[in-house]
């Protein structure tokens, strides 16, 4: 696979399962900017791991989720029925904390990072495969269970919620247990993302994981469109991929092109692209086109 | 002990520019009913400005202190339409709209300011703006012209906008938006011209705030804005949102336990236990200490 197209399916599918952890607690109206420290704490805890105590890849990407869902599980304790803003500035001062700690620790390389982390599968080309493998499988895998959440009691309580919280109280949901639960779901999600987005390039950077992951993880949910989880497949590579064919100097702006965009969407359709109407249309579509070939 | 009160004077001041930020960002919080997260973003770019035009006019102090607030002002009055399209009912806070809208704002000033300004490198400010010769010396206690006036001018501003919100007319008119906008509108206060002067005046301090950082700090960064944001969010939110008087006693007070901190624990670790501390007190109390007034 060249070493481009790699790059791109990696970093999309990556894109997408960040912009997943962001969309899921959204769904009762919290931005759970948490998810991006929790890929550092669990990406530096695994390539410690692997590196230093020579577990296999396997096992420490599982540590990786473990230590997201658990710091998820913790946080939502306190947080789970918490006002959006409370919810935020949690988020943005974990991931100062996270940074400062990872900064000052020889252990996982300081400042410096961790360089020259092993190839899953012994070579470069393997490595490429297994890598671009795990993320898909894990895509199919979180885009199904978020599909089947939203088709159930559960997502019609986080709508709910989202609408209004008082509401959703008198009608009987227990908003704290819901924001617990998709708070852990999507750190669950970030702790693995955090693994695979250092084992694509073989190296641990506190550069990965700063406030422009954020925004970027932002844009791909209000542009596509924070109403569905279709929103965020089809922006993420669109807005990783385009910017790839304008010329340099374009491309060491795309933050400010992501920033006007997310205004522009905010201010002249705010569900986004791809909104709630939509799939059901498509959705009815399709049932339609199916009905009509079983009917004899 | 002379550590202490040094770094009590070093936090004295730092305080008084993290409660002229909360009391602008409250401003806009009670009056126009947004969450302007990016407010110091906007304060930064001032900064920014004030720099350029000390570097074009030969470091004409009076110019370059227009400059910042006019550019300050100016940001926040072309944000104002941007943030009255994305609220879906005006007479109500939108948290969630307005606070993703500022940060997009906030995302293409960080980027600018490292794209364009001195090729994104700090800047920093000349002598006659920001002098490092201390007004006082004491043993280790040192205080510097850019403390005594941002204490100075922060303790004035402050004084001064309290004064505005409890003396006059538009004053009321911003405390019966706060109180209750439907209430206000019933008597015939106008929201959305209100809203407006209330961008305008919180432009004017923070162009005010951006000229006091200037003279403490001595320099600025494109990141500058992002760290005070995350700080400014916390003192207000620990404060209780939109709790002015709240406002006043938490940013002193992380002003002064940041200074502190800072005396006795190597730099990098100092930011991070400030912000565990703020951390924890969210945590316990996701609504504040004093109480929010939305």
């Amino acid at each position: 696979m060249p070493l481009p197209l790699y790059y791109f399916l990696a970093i999309t599918a990556v894109n997408v399962l960040l912009a997943w952890s962001l969309y899921l607690p959204y769904r009762v109206a919290h931005l759970h900017f948490i998810t991006v420290a929790n890929m550092a704490i669990s990406g530096y805890s695994a390539a410690f791991l692997v590196m230093t105590l020579h577990v296999p890849f396997g096992w420490a990407l599982l540590v990786g989720f473990a230590l997201g869902a658990l710091v998820g599980f913790i946080v939502s304790l306190f947080i789970g029925d918490a006002p959006t803003f409370a919810v935020v500035i949690v988020g943005f001062t974990f991931i100062y904390i996270t940074r400062t700690v990872i900064e000052n620790l020889k252990a996982v390389g300081g400042t410096m990072g961790i360089f020259g982390l092993p190839n899953i599968g012994g070579n470069p080309v393997t490595h490429r495969w297994v890598i671009i493998a795990i993320l898909y499988g894990l895509l199919l895998v979180v885009g199904f269970l978020i599909h089947r959440f939203e088709h159930s009691r559960l997502g019609r309580a986080a709508s709910a919620v989202f609408v209004d919280k008082d509401l959703a109280a008198s009608l009987g949901i227990d908003i704290k247990k819901l924001g617990m639960l998709v708070q852990t779901a999507s750190c669950t999600i970030a702790g693995g993302c955090g693994v695979l987005y250092g084992f694509i390039y073989k190296s641990f950077h506190l550069d990965f994981f700063t406030f422009a992951l954020v925004g970027i993880a932002m844009t791909i949910i209000f542009v596509g469109g924070y109403a569905t989880l279709w929103g965020s497949v089809v922006l993420a590579p669109i807005l990783y991929g385009v910017p790839l064919l304008f010329p340099a100097a374009i491309q060491s702006w795309r933050i400010v092109i992501y920033g006007a965009a997310l205004i522009l969407v905010l201010v002249l359709k705010p569900e986004g692209f791809i909104t709630r109407r939509f799939v059901y249309s498509i959705e009815s579509f399709l049932s339609g086109n199916r009905k009509k070939r079983n009917t004899p | 002990m002379q550590v202490f009160i040094a770094q009590v004077i070093n936090g004295l001041s730092l305080g008084s520019i993290y409660v002229l930020l909360v009391t602008g960002f409250n401003l806009l919080l009670l009056v126009a009913m947004i969450i302007h997260f990016s407010y110091p973003q906007v304060v930064v770019f001032s900064m920014y400005i004030t720099w350029v035009v000390l570097q074009a006019t030969g470091n004409n102090l009076f110019l370059g202190i227009l400059a910042g607030v006019v550019s300050s002002v100016v940001l926040n009055l072309v944000s104002a339409p941007l943030f009255q399209k994305v609220m879906k009912k005006r007479g109500e806070v939108d948290i969630n709209s307005t606070m993703v809208l500022s940060m997009g704002i906030g995302m293409i000033i960080t980027d600018v300011l490292s794209h364009t300004f001195n090729n994104g490198l700090p800047i920093a400010f000349p002598d006659s703006l920001s002098s490092s010769a201390p007004l006082l010396r004491i043993g280790l206690i040192s205080v510097l012209t850019g403390q005594v006036w941002s204490l100075a001018v922060g303790i004035i501003a402050v004084s001064a906008f309290f004064l505005l919100l409890y003396r006059t007319r538009p004053g009321r008119a911003f405390r019966a938006i706060a109180e209750d906008p439907n209430g206000a509108r019933l008597v015939g206060i106008p929201l959305l011209r209100t809203g407006l002067y209330s961008y305008a005046l919180s432009g004017v301090l923070g162009g005010i705030i951006a000229v006091l950082l200037a003279m403490l700090l001595g320099t600025a960064s494109p990141g500058l804005g992002e760290q005070v944001a995350h700080k400014v969010l916390a003192v207000s939110i620990i404060a209780g949102l939109g709790n002015l008087a709240g406002g006043l006693v938490v940013g002193l007070f992380l002003g002064i336990l940041e200074a502190i901190v800072q005396g006795y624990i190597s730099g990098s670790w100092s930011n991070a236990i400030a912000f565990v501390i703020m951390l924890v007190v969210i945590l316990v109390r996701p609504r504040g200490l004093f109480g929010s007034k939305l």
